[in-house]
């Protein structure tokens, strides 16, 4: 009745998607809003903008300072998935595997970065950093990263290592592979979608991070929300809007991605 | 490591046998005892590189954070004293409470109807809603509360726009205060709710509404006395999670909210970087770290398996 389209009364129904309408609208409008404002001539962000122009883009593009910031951010972002992946994947192994005692409280363990609130994480990683003399390192940068991105990179090859029946891998030793051949040419194969789910969400969680980032920043090493962020507090120049647009696309970038391997993956299932 | 398995449980009753014939049946006994130890153990190197890296740079700063709280500047219960004692400290511990609040409340009003919307339409434009909700999650944060900040700022288009229309005609204050933080953060807090909510109504059997309306119930109250409860799990899950996830959020309240209405994780990183009073921060990041943890022991309670229990009854 209530779950069955046509079994609903005619103005329930209405009501229902245009309440759906206008919440979906909402969801988008921001993120279309600032899209539209990169490309608007206004300086003080008036909307709808007089004119439309290139020129913001070009002034985060000729500008040092922003470039830096994109660069390291890619390069922080990259580290984080490479060794969030080398880091998960034998994790996932083992507690997906393993017979021994405590994996319940082992994979709590391992999930709870992704719980501890992050502002938490920030300070105390960034206590242990000002003692040892590394903040404003790549290495502060990438660590504290990984730390955040880790759980999801485990939980994501969890989930398609549950879903791989081990006696293929079993079956590969049989016929004289040895355990890490088999590994390495049966188990990975089998398992790439839930790896490069998890290598997307770590690169994303990377991307995006600021709270970490703005406690690991130096004035000479930053990445581009850290850019923003100390932007913003001044002004809220339209170049903001290019790089949250650039944030935006390369998010939106990753999410295409994923959905084509997971269309891929089914198709081929 | 099937074939192991049994490869072992055969070998028992030999090491047994000799046990019996043997001078040392103890020894046999402990023989067994390591090896299915051994066994037990197996694989679980593989998480040492995982185990390390956090442990020296997770939980190690965690806990010496913690430790700092009742250590400096004296050793003794004396931040949390004053955290609770002084008027403004207890103000951001009550004003991180009310907005989480009011943001879990608004991200459930706002999340019900797409959930719904989504499950009832399951293809053709409700995959649409699905995609934006799935867009608003993964879209940058600090974008979206950047767009908000223009968005709601007093020469902003919704200002503009309410005041085209005559229904205001002084810019409303939306930034910078309860509104801007309240606004801001259930637009970001919906698709946490959309996305278990719309898993539990997936499941809900039609059948039983069905039911309902065949026996006489109006839509009314079949939606209120049968599809809401049947909801519940996922309202709940979901809205706890909002919950506990707004208490420590610190970008958007920090951009959209005010000096006066400053949350827990804005004053722990405001003692931290403006006073270095890390005691004091201490002791505000363990009361944080204690209802989180609490708060999430409940929502786990509400969870029906653990990702890595139910490979147990393979």
């Amino acid at each position: 009745m209530l779950l069955t389209a046509n079994a609903m009364s005619r103005r329930m129904r209405f009501g229902l998607y245009l309440t759906t309408g206008v919440i979906a609208l909402f969801l988008l409008l921001p993120i279309v809003f600032i899209v539209l404002l990169s490309f608007g001539s206004s300086q003080w962000l008036v909307f709808p903008p007089p004119g439309w122009t290139l020129k913001w883009y070009m002034q985060f593009f000729s500008n040092p300072e922003w470039m830096d910031a994109a660069v390291a951010s890619l390069k922080v972002a990259v580290l984080t998935t490479i060794f969030a992946v080398a880091l998960g994947l034998p994790t996932a192994f083992a507690l997906v595997r393993g017979r021994f005692p405590g994996r319940e409280m082992l994979y709590g363990l391992f999930t709870l970065p992704m719980i501890v609130p992050l502002v938490i994480i920030a300070v105390a990683v960034y206590a242990l950093f000002l003692k040892l003399g590394y903040t404003g390192t790549m290495f502060a940068f990438v660590v504290s990263h990984v730390i955040v991105a880790l759980p999801f990179t485990i939980i994501s090859i969890i989930n398609s290592l549950k879903l791989f029946d081990q006696s293929i891998e079993d079956a590969a030793v049989i016929c004289g592979a040895s355990r890490l051949q088999a590994v390495y040419k049966v188990t990975f194969p089998a398992i790439r979608p839930g790896m490069v789910a998890g290598a997307l969400f770590a690169f994303l969680v990377s991307w995006d991070e600021v709270v970490l980032s703005v406690m690991m920043a130096s004035p000479t090493l930053q990445t581009l929300p850290v850019k923003m962020w100390t932007t913003l507090r001044q002004d809220l120049t339209p170049v903001i809007a290019v790089a949250s647009t650039l944030l935006i696309a390369l998010s939106v970038l990753v999410m295409v991605i994923a959905a084509a391997v997971r269309r891929r993956n089914e198709v081929s299932a | 490591m099937k074939m192991t398995a049994t490869a072992s449980r055969q070998s028992t009753p030999v090491e047994g046998a000799s046990g019996a014939t043997g001078s040392a049946p103890g020894k046999a006994a402990a023989m067994k005892h390591s090896a299915s130890l051994t066994q037990r153990w197996r694989g679980s190197s593989n998480l040492l590189p995982a185990l390390l890296f956090l442990g020296l740079f997770f939980f190690a700063p965690l806990i010496s954070l913690l430790l700092r709280g009742v250590l400096e500047p004296t050793p003794g219960l004396g931040n949390y004293a004053e955290l609770f004692a002084n008027s403004a400290y207890a103000r951001v511990l009550i004003n991180t409470f009310a907005v989480a609040g009011l943001v879990t409340v608004f991200s459930l009003l706002l999340g019900f109807p797409l959930a719904w919307a989504i499950t009832l339409v399951p293809r053709g434009w409700g995959r649409w809603v699905l995609n934006i909700v799935l867009l608003s999650m993964w879209t940058s944060l600090l974008a979206r509360t950047y767009s908000w900040l223009v968005l709601l700022q007093a020469s902003g288009v919704i200002n503009k726009a309410l005041m085209a229309m005559g229904i205001i005609d002084q810019p409303l204050e939306m930034v910078h205060n309860l509104t801007g933080v309240v606004i801001g953060m259930s637009y970001i807090m919906i698709p946490f709710i959309v996305l278990p909510l719309q898993a539990t109504m997936q499941a809900i059997d039609p059948m039983v509404l069905q039911a309902g309306s065949i026996c006489g119930a109006s839509p009314w109250s079949n939606f209120f006395r049968v599809f809401l409860p049947l909801c519940r799990p996922g309202l709940f899950s979901g809205g706890l999670m909002v919950f506990v996830m707004s208490l420590g959020y610190y970008v958007t309240p920090a951009l959209l909210g005010g000096a006066q209405n400053m949350m827990l994780p804005e004053f722990i990183i405001q003692q931290v970087q403006s006073f270095l009073n890390w005691g004091l921060a201490s002791a505000g990041a363990a009361l944080l770290i204690l209802i989180t943890l609490v708060l999430f022991y409940f929502y786990l309670k509400l969870q029906p398996e653990s990702p890595v229990g139910s490979s147990n009854s393979r």
